[in-house]
């Protein structure tokens, strides 16, 4: 993870002024459905990405894992087995906080949460319900000025995974994720449309991504949301809200928001109350449906663990912590425009560090690399157009770049000396993607002769080169004397030159390669 | 009442070098299994083999150790005497057995106890009563026909044992007593030691803020030597005690600790005697033998205080709330689905709630005492009686460790700033039980029916669950019998982390018979 010198605290600085300029949020006026105000909160809950799970020794894992195969007598509720507390998670859950601007307090505790669940075999969660380890931040949201604030974070036990197979009526229990460390990050309402909810969530994705603390995300259930939606009439105070649990993308979660607030609305038009419930999400439908009442609430019996002793953390520890920060989000935006790129280029690379996992290498870092003592510009073109451009021809993603940082700083170096045309460079990039060499680019151009004439870095030579490459019967007509075909091959060079070269010197030039 | 789940001992005994110590011993444990065990049903499970692990150099070669069935064994079962883990052998040794075998024990099988340690008289046992082995002197029936009384719980099965001779010491658990009061009943010397000392990994949870691992033997001396094989920092017992605060309570009774083995005597030793032990429901008979035992106290130079422990009245109450509590949380776990035999809820039941799934297993799989817990705790924690029941056993809680650290004239290490005062005494000396061993109810009779035996049960807890509360070492040492020839057991409690103290002191208690 890249370490900045700059000071990423006194960017929670800027965040704490807007928090106070944020606590009240004013009516938005929205087409939809005018004259009502949908309030939403969310509750977030991120898998934390340590080695090995929050209170086992037993490695975390992801989809690719065979049922069952990391699970300890911990995991498994085996009688006699106790937790210990894996420090990894909890200081991923402090970088998150900091991140959060939130305020970390020097003493929490766990508590036992207690429901009868099949992939919850001891029969409680471990979580920390009387005293999170972290309260009272906030996160900016990129698109707008809206400020979240977060009520707190928790860190918590993942539960085991069921699937019902419903030809055979049989449950099937992998404990794989069992005692994962989770985070559950929760909102205060302050969200007044579907779109805010989904930036809320996005940004919340990157920045733990940025943080390192969490790959959040919602397809493979690395992050989660419930979602907790009230309407209002505008003016009056907020309304009864409905939690709308299991969603499993930012975009479902959109729509989701949108049919409880189209069902609310409804509700209360016909003068009737909406009352509290949770919710599932039918993505079929769009349509929301009770899972159960206020009434069937479950009592948890929350208890304090009496196994783990208070969660003690002191000043030196979240200092360290903060000093190591890695940068955020926006202190990486406003760096990156900067240091003279565009906004749409800061977000090309920044998009695909908000999709990529933590600790894969992340684009902005391999940018940040590859311009050390070059020009930011021409080094983010090479990038986002030349690379990027190449590669989803290719239908690969970043993930899959195989040029080295070295390739690459060779390679712009290369054009913007001035031995080789920047046709010749893309020329050398396809070559590179194409053989998955780590030959550096000079030798690649070298043997493709894409090298511009040797004097003073002239690219004449390179281009009549590529352009003999390319039209290899009109040059052996040439050869054999027919020299008005020449004029073909000059057409060639004006076009890969972009009409640069000088189109008497590049006849003459080719009449004598050609000889 | 045998068992049919698990062989018995039949084979002779093999992987013994003639000559050595365990060779020289097993005649006489194994011979006490062999004849004693059906009648006491102390055992549950005796090994075809005795293995023995180390060479004679280690500090426990040739000592025989039995196992309380709660505490974890790969090589034989560990039921916790219910029905629910009838089947159950634990991928993994606890940290405690760990111990043992590498400092040489030879372990002789698991010990019978109640259901998951709750009870006091050990017959909520899906083995049946243990039957304890002790028959008064002057008794001219023969000892199989001897009279029916209790061993005594929850560790009732390990305290029998070593009255029995079937082993040398046993291990034990004791959460509100249950390592004290059946040594008390059985007339053996049981120790409870400071919480978190003793690792419990491996340890069958019945409710972890109390729960301790224990030993059990004839001799303060046996006790002291496997107390201190198994007295290390685990790292896989979250609530271990770090060695520094290990070293912060040595340093703290130092100047005790050393002088009394040393010299054998007490002078300078203060010892406390709290009027709160002495309840209304205190049998006249056990007065006699605890007033003896002070005296040899006072004879051997110790000087001896009244104390008053004045929140000891509201002990019970928040034992009681708080064991029920967490043992309703580490109940839920025995589903049917991992553990005991799956019990099919009736046809019509609605199977899409999982607790209606486990309803019947549970129904079934729990005896009569431990659903009665299940039950209080889970009422103590919803959540209208959290404030009133939980936590106000919480506060209750800590009064009755302030009312300790007042006492004692050694700081409590895991307390910042405690001043004690000098007048302070360095240990309390009290009765371990109200009475001696009960007779066990008649066979025939439904335990339900007698609630009022049951109620007495709890009262007995009075004199024990105190330091369980507070966490402190406490050891009952016998004391001679009371007018109906059984066993009387005194115990001395000190402060947290003086379990040395304790002993020495019991060691001096001990030559009083």
């Amino acid at each position: 993870m890249l370490v900045h010198a700059r000071k990423p605290w006194q960017f929670t600085r800027i965040l704490r002024c807007a928090r106070l300029a944020h606590t009240e949020r004013e009516a938005r006026k929205d087409d939809r459905w005018p004259g009502w105000e949908v309030v939403v909160g969310i509750e977030v809950h991120a898998q934390i990405k340590s080695r090995a799970k929050l209170f086992s020794e037993s490695w975390t894992s992801d989809y690719s894992v065979p049922p069952n195969t990391r699970v300890s007598p911990y995991d498994a509720a085996f009688p006699g087995t106790l937790p210990r507390l894996n420090p990894q998670c909890v200081e991923l859950g402090v970088r998150t906080a900091l991140a959060l601007d939130a305020n970390v307090h020097r003493q929490s505790a766990f508590d036992r949460k207690h429901y009868f669940y099949a992939d919850l075999p001891s029969g409680y969660q471990i979580t920390q319900h009387y005293a999170p380890f972290a309260t009272d931040g906030g996160l900016k949201l990129d698109n707008d000025n809206t400020f979240v604030r977060i009520k707190q974070i928790q860190l918590e036990q993942d539960t085991g995974k069921s699937t019902f197979d419903p030809l055979q009526g049989l449950s099937s229990i992998d404990l794989n994720r069992a005692g994962t460390g989770l985070m559950e990050i929760v909102s205060e309402p302050d969200m007044r449309s579907p779109e805010e909810a989904g930036a809320y969530v996005r940004t919340l994705q990157a920045l733990l991504r940025a943080v390192g603390a969490s790959d959040g995300n919602m397809e493979q259930g690395s992050l989660r949301c419930d979602v907790n939606v009230s309407v209002n009439r505008k003016g009056a105070g907020l309304g009864t809200r409905c939690e709308i649990k299991n969603l499993n993308s930012v975009k479902f979660m959109m729509v989701a928001i949108t049919a409880e607030a189209y069902r609310h609305i409804e509700m209360l038009e016909r003068g009737e109350a909406v009352p509290q419930e949770t919710r599932g999400f039918n993505e079929a439908s769009a349509e929301t449906y009770t899972l159960r009442s206020k009434e069937d609430a479950p009592d948890y019996r929350y208890m304090p663990d009496p196994n783990l002793p208070p969660l003690l953390l002191d000043e030196a520890y979240i200092d360290t912590i903060r000093r190591t920060m890695p940068e955020l989000p926006p202190a990486t935006r406003a760096r990156l425009i900067a240091l003279g790129l565009s906004k749409r280029d800061a977000d090309v690379l920044m998009d695909i560090d908000a999709g990529r996992d933590v600790g894969a290498e992340g684009a902005v870092a391999y940018f940040d690399r590859v311009a050390a003592g070059r020009e930011p510009k021409a080094v983010v073109n090479w990038i986002t157009h030349e690379l990027l451009g190449q590669l989803a021809k290719r239908r690969e993603t970043f993930a899959d770049n195989l040029i080295s940082v070295a390739q690459m700083g060779e390679l712009v170096d290369l054009v913007q000396v001035g031995r080789i045309t920047g046709t010749a460079g893309k020329t050398v990039l396809r070559q590179m993607l194409d053989t998955r060499t780590s030959d550096p680019p000079s030798m690649i151009a070298e043997q493709l002769a894409l090298f511009s004439a040797q004097s003073g870095g002239d690219a004449l030579g390179a281009w009549c080169a590529e352009a003999v490459a390319a039209l290899p019967d009109e040059a052996d007509a040439v050869r054999r004397g027919n020299v008005k075909v020449v004029n073909k091959i000059v057409g060639r060079v004006m076009q890969i030159s972009r009409g640069t070269a000088d189109a008497r010197a590049a006849r003459d030039a080719l009449l004598k390669m050609l000889q | 009442m045998r068992l049919a789940y698990y062989p018995r001992c039949a084979e002779p005994l093999i992987g013994c070098r003639a000559g050595s110590p365990l060779a020289r011993r097993s005649l006489s444990w194994r011979h006490s299994i062999e004849t004693k065990n059906a009648n006491v049903n102390a055992m549950i499970y005796t090994p075809r083999e005795v293995s023995r692990t180390g060479g004679p150099e280690l500090p426990l070669s040739g000592f025989t150790v039995a196992v309380k069935d709660n505490i974890c064994t790969s090589a034989m079962p560990t039921t916790c005497s219910s029905a629910m883990l009838r089947q159950f052998v634990s991928p993994f040794d606890a940290t405690v057995v760990r111990l043992l075998q590498e400092s040489g024990a030879a372990i002789v099988g698991k010990t019978n106890c109640d259901e998951f340690g709750m009870g006091s008289m050990n017959t909520f046992s899906i083995h049946g009563p243990v039957v304890n082995p002790y028959q008064p002197a002057d008794s001219t029936t023969p000892w199989f026909e001897r009279e029916r009384r209790s061993a005594g719980g929850s560790s009732g099965g390990s305290a029998a044992a070593v009255a029995a001779g079937m082993c040398d010491a046993a291990l034990a658990t004791d959460t509100g007593g249950s390592i004290r009061l059946p040594a008390s009943y059985c007339g053996v010397v049981g120790l409870k030691p400071s919480y978190g000392l003793i690792s419990r990994w491996g340890v069958v949870s019945y409710a972890d803020s109390l729960d301790c691992v224990g030993v059990m033997a004839k001799t303060v001396d046996s006790v002291a030597k496997v107390f201190t094989a198994l007295s290390l920092y685990d790292p896989h017992d979250p609530t271990a005690a770090s060695s520094a605060t290990r070293q912060a309570a040595s340093e703290a009774s130092l100047t005790i600790s050393h002088s009394i083995p040393s010299q054998g005597s007490l002078h300078g030793v203060r010892v406390g005697i709290p009027q709160e032990y002495f309840p209304a429901e205190l049998h006249p008979s056990i007065v006699q033998p605890v007033r003896k035992m002070l005296q040899h106290l006072r004879s051997r130079g110790a000087t001896l205080v009244p104390v008053s422990l004045p929140s000891t009245p509201y002990a019970l109450s928040a034992y009681y709330v708080l064991s029920s509590a967490e043992a309703s949380s580490n109940m839920a776990r025995y589903d049917g689905i991992q553990y005991g035999s799956y019990v099919e809820p009736p046809p019509g039941m609605d199977k899409t709630k999982t607790a209606n799934v486990y309803a019947y297993t549970r129904s079934a799989g729990f005896g009569a005492e431990v659903q009665k817990r299940i039950l209080l705790g889970t009422y103590a924690l919803s959540a209208d009686a959290f404030d009133n029941y939980f936590l106000q056993a919480q506060r209750v809680r800590k009064l009755i460790r302030a009312d300790f650290d007042r006492v004692f004239k050694i700081p409590n290490v895991l307390q910042e700033g405690g001043t004690p005062s000098s007048e302070g005494v360095h240990v309390l000396v009290h009765p371990s039980a109200i009475r001696t061993a009960p007779p066990l109810p008649s066979r025939d009779l439904d335990p339900d029916a007698e609630d009022g035996a049951i109620l007495d049960a709890y009262v007995q807890d009075v004199l024990t669950v105190p330091a369980s509360l507070a966490g402190l070492p406490a050891v009952s040492i016998p004391a001679g019998v009371g007018d109906d020839g059984w066993p009387v057991g005194v115990s001395v409690v000190g402060q947290w982390g003086c379990d040395d103290v304790v002993l020495a002191v019991g060691k001096i208690c001990e030559e009083c018979n």
